[in-house]
C-alpha cells in the first residue's frame, strides 16, 4: 500500500545525486520539486536530467513516453515556498554539514512538522544534522548510490533521534520507488563506504608502494573476483577528492587508521587529478566533454 | 612461442594441477601430469578428462578438439618423466619446505632452458625459488580456481628470477588463454591480498552489529554490483580455506587486518565450512562445491 503522505517529494539540490534521485523518484510516477538557489544552476540540473533519460531512451532501457513523462514530473524552482506540500523533502546539497543544516532549516520551515526530512549524506553523521532541525525524530538519512538510477541500493540511515515509524516508512518509499533498501544506524560511512573505503585506501596504499601497475590491480580483480569496476577505475569515477573527503571524515570521527587517507590521495587533489571530471586520475587521462 | 607445439609438466595432481593440465593440454601442448600417489594422479587424470568431456557436451570444445587435448594428456608417477618439458608448472601442495625441495629435485630433471612456474597463492616465489641452483629460471604463476575457467594468472618474480624467464613465462601464459598480470613477490600478490582484509572487515562488520549476512550481502551486491556478497562467497570459498589463507598472510604481514576474525575460528571449529558442509553463513539443501 504505496504512502500517499510521501506522494509529493521535494528534492533539495539539482546536481548529480539531486538529478539522479529526481528521476527515480519521478520514474515512480509521484510529482517532484527541485529547489536550488540560482536558475542558471536549475537549467543545469534539468539539462543532465534529460541526458541522463535520453541515454535510457538510447540503451533502451525507458521509452520515449516514459522519458517526457518523467521529465513533465519534475518542476524546478528557485523559491522555497514552492515546496510547500511537499510530504518528504530528500536534500542533495554539497557534502557540508553547516550547508545541509541551513538548507533543511529553511525548508523545514515551508513544509510544516509532519514532513520528512531526508539527507542524502555519504559522509556526515545524520545525528549531527538532525540535532540542527525542529522535531529531528522525522529527520533520516538516504543514501543513494551514483549513479541513482542505475544502483539498486538505498541506504536508511537511522539517527539517534529518528522515530522507528519513520524509518518503515523510508523503507516502504525506497521499495515503492523501486529500489533496495537496507536500513542501517548512523555509523561513519553507513554500511557500505563503511566497508569499501579501508578497501580503496590499501588499494591506493599498495598502488603507491609499486605493488603493480593501476592497470594491473584493477584487471587482477576484475578478473580474479568478477568485480565489474577495478578499484582504481571506480575511484576515478567517484573523484578523488570525494573519496579522499569521505574517508577523511570518517577517520576524524573514529581515528581508526584504516579510513586514514594514504598521501597519495591528498597529492593527487592537490595536483588536481580528481579523476573523470578533471580529466586525469589513476588510470590515466579522460575526455572531460563539455560539462567540465 | 605460441606457435610452437611445447611439453609442459604439471607437478601435482590435485585440483589446481589437473585443472592448469587441462588448460595446456587443451592449448595443444603435449601435456604430463605428475603426482607421487599413484591414487591421486589418477584422479587427477580422471578430472581433467571428465572436465574436457564436459566441455565438448556444453559445446565449448568441438569433439574433436576434446580428443586432441586428452590425447595431450599423461600421467606419471615418475618425476625422471617430466625431463623433455619445456614449461614445468609446480602446483603441490601450500607448504614451503615441500615445494623447495621439489625444485631442488627438479634442478637434475631438466633442461637447461626450461621454465619453472610456481603456483602458490600465499607463499613467496623467493623463498620456494631458494630451493633451486636456478632460482633465475623460476617465475610465479598464481592462477585463479578453477584454473580451466578463470582467465586471471598473476605473475610474480622472486628476487633472482631473470627477466627472459618472465617474458617468456607471460607470452606462454597469453598463448594458452589467459591474461596475466604482473605483480611484486609480496604475500597475497593481488587478488589475495585484498580480498582477505576485505572479507574479514565484512565479518567484523556482522559481529559488530552493523548489519545481517542477508543485509551485508545485499547491500555489496546492489551498492558495489559484485557478483556474490562477502558472505555468498566465504562459503563458497570454504570457512576452513579462508582461515587457512588468513592466518598465512597474517603470519608474513603481522597485520592485524589479514588475522581471522573470531567467527571464523568458531565457524570452523562447529564444522560450519559453508556449502561444502551444507551450512556455513547460510544453508544449503545440497553439497555442491565451487566450479562444479
Amino acid at each position: 500500500m504505496p504512502d500517499r503522505d510521501l506522494d509529493r517529494v521535494a528534492v533539495v539540490g539539482f546536481g548529480t545525486m539531486g538529478s539522479g534521485i529526481a528521476q527515480v523518484v519521478a520514474a515512480s510516477g509521484r510529482d517532484v520539486v527541485v529547489l536550488e538557489p540560482e536558475a542558471e544552476r536549475l537549467d543545469r540540473g534539468r539539462r543532465s536530467l534529460a541526458r541522463m533519460l535520453d541515454g535510457g531512451v538510447a540503451r533502451g532501457k525507458v521509452t520515449e513516453q516514459e522519458r517526457d513523462a518523467t521529465l513533465a514530473r519534475v518542476t524546478g524552482s528557485t523559491d522555497v515556498s514552492a515546496l510547500s506540500g511537499a510530504g518528504l523533502v530528500i536534500e542533495a546539497v554539497t557534502e557540508q554539514r553547516d550547508v545541509k543544516a541551513d538548507v533543511l532549516a529553511t525548508v523545514a520551515d515551508v513544509v510544516g512538522e509532519e514532513a520528512i526530512l531526508a539527507t542524502n549524506t555519504s559522509a556526515l553523521s545524520v545525528t549531527d544534522i538532525a540535532a540542527h532541525l525542529p522535531r529531528p525524530e522525522r529527520v533520516a538519512g538516504l543514501h543513494f548510490f551514483n549513479p541513482a538510477p542505475v544502483m539498486r541500493l538505498v541506504e536508511v540511515v537511522r539517527a539517534l533521534q529518528t522515530d522507528q515509524d519513520v524509518i518503515a516508512r523510508l523503507v516502504g518509499f525506497v521499495e515503492d520507488v523501486g529500489k533496495d533498501p537496507v536500513e542501517v544506524k548512523d555509523r561513519p560511512g553507513f554500511l557500505v563506504n563503511r566497508l569499501l573505503m579501508p578497501y580503496l585506501n590499501d588499494v591506493v596504499a599498495e598502488y603507491d608502494d609499486g605493488l603493480a601497475s593501476a592497470e594491473g590491480i584493477d584487471t587482477a580483480l576484475q578478473l580474479g573476483l568478477g568485480y565489474r569496476l577495478g578499484p582504481l577505475a571506480m575511484l576515478d569515477l567517484i573523484g578523488i577528492d570525494v573519496h579522499r573527503h569521505a574517508t577523511q571524515s570518517a577517520y576524524d570521527a573514529t581515528l581508526d587508521p584504516q579510513f586514514a587517507p594514504p598521501p597519495l590521495l591528498g597529492q593527487m587533489v592537490a595536483a588536481g587529478y580528481l579523476g573523470h571530471k578533471s580529466g586525469r586520475g589513476f588510470r590515466g587521462e579522460y575526455d572531460t566533454g563539455e560539462d567540465a | 612461442m605460441t606457435a610452437r607445439e611445447l611439453t609442459v609438466a604439471v607437478l601435482g595432481a590435485g585440483t589446481m594441477g589437473a585443472g592448469i593440465a587441462v588448460v595446456a593440454a587443451r592449448a595443444g601442448h603435449r601435456t604430463i601430469l605428475r603426482d607421487v600417489s599413484e591414487d591421486a594422479l589418477q584422479r587427477g587424470l580422471e578430472n581433467a578428462t571428465a572436465f574436457l568431456d564436459k566441455s565438448a557436451s556444453l559445446g565449448k570444445l568441438s569433439d574433436e578438439e576434446a580428443r586432441a587435448a586428452r590425447e595431450n594428456l599423461h600421467g606419471s608417477t615418475d618425476l625422471a618423466d617430466v625431463a623433455p618439458a619445456d614449461v614445468v608448472v609446480e602446483a603441490v601442495f601450500e607448504d614451503l619446505a615441500l615445494k623447495q625441495r621439489l625444485l631442488g629435485e627438479l634442478d637434475d630433471v631438466v633442461s637447461e632452458d626450461v621454465l619453472v612456474h610456481t603456483n602458490t597463492s600465499t607463499l613467496s616465489v623467493t623463498a620456494i625459488a631458494a630451493g633451486s641452483q636456478r632460482p633465475d629460471r623460476v617465475v610465479g604463476t598464481h592462477y585463479c580456481n578453477p584454473a580451466q575457467l578463470m582467465k586471471l594468472v598473476e605473475v610474480a618474480e622472486g628476487r633472482h628470477t631473470a627477466p627472459k624467464a618472465t617474458a617468456r613465462s607471460r607470452e606462454f601464459l597469453e598463448g594458452v588463454g589467459k591474461t596475466t598480470v604482473l605483480t611484486k613477490d609480496r604475500p597475497g600478490f593481488i587478488v589475495n591480498r585484498f580480498l582477505i582484509p576485505w572479507e574479514n572487515n565484512c565479518i567484523r562488520a556482522l559481529e559488530a552489529g552493523h548489519g545481517t549476512v542477508e543485509s551485508i550481502d545485499r547491500a555489496v551486491v546492489g551498492a558495489l554490483r559484485h557478483p556474490m556478497g562477502p558472505f555468498k562467497l566465504l562459503d563458497v570459498v570454504g570457512l576452513d580455506v579462508h582461515q587457512a589463507v588468513s592466518m598465512r598472510l597474517y603470519e608474513q604481514l603481522h597485520d592485524p587486518r589479514f588475522a581471522p576474525p573470531p567467527l571464523v575460528d568458531q565457524m570452523v571449529a562447529a564444522g560450519d565450512l559453508g556449502r561444502k558442509t551444507g551450512r556455513g553463513f547460510y544453508t544449503y539443501d545440497s553439497r555442491r562445491s565451487f566450479g562444479a
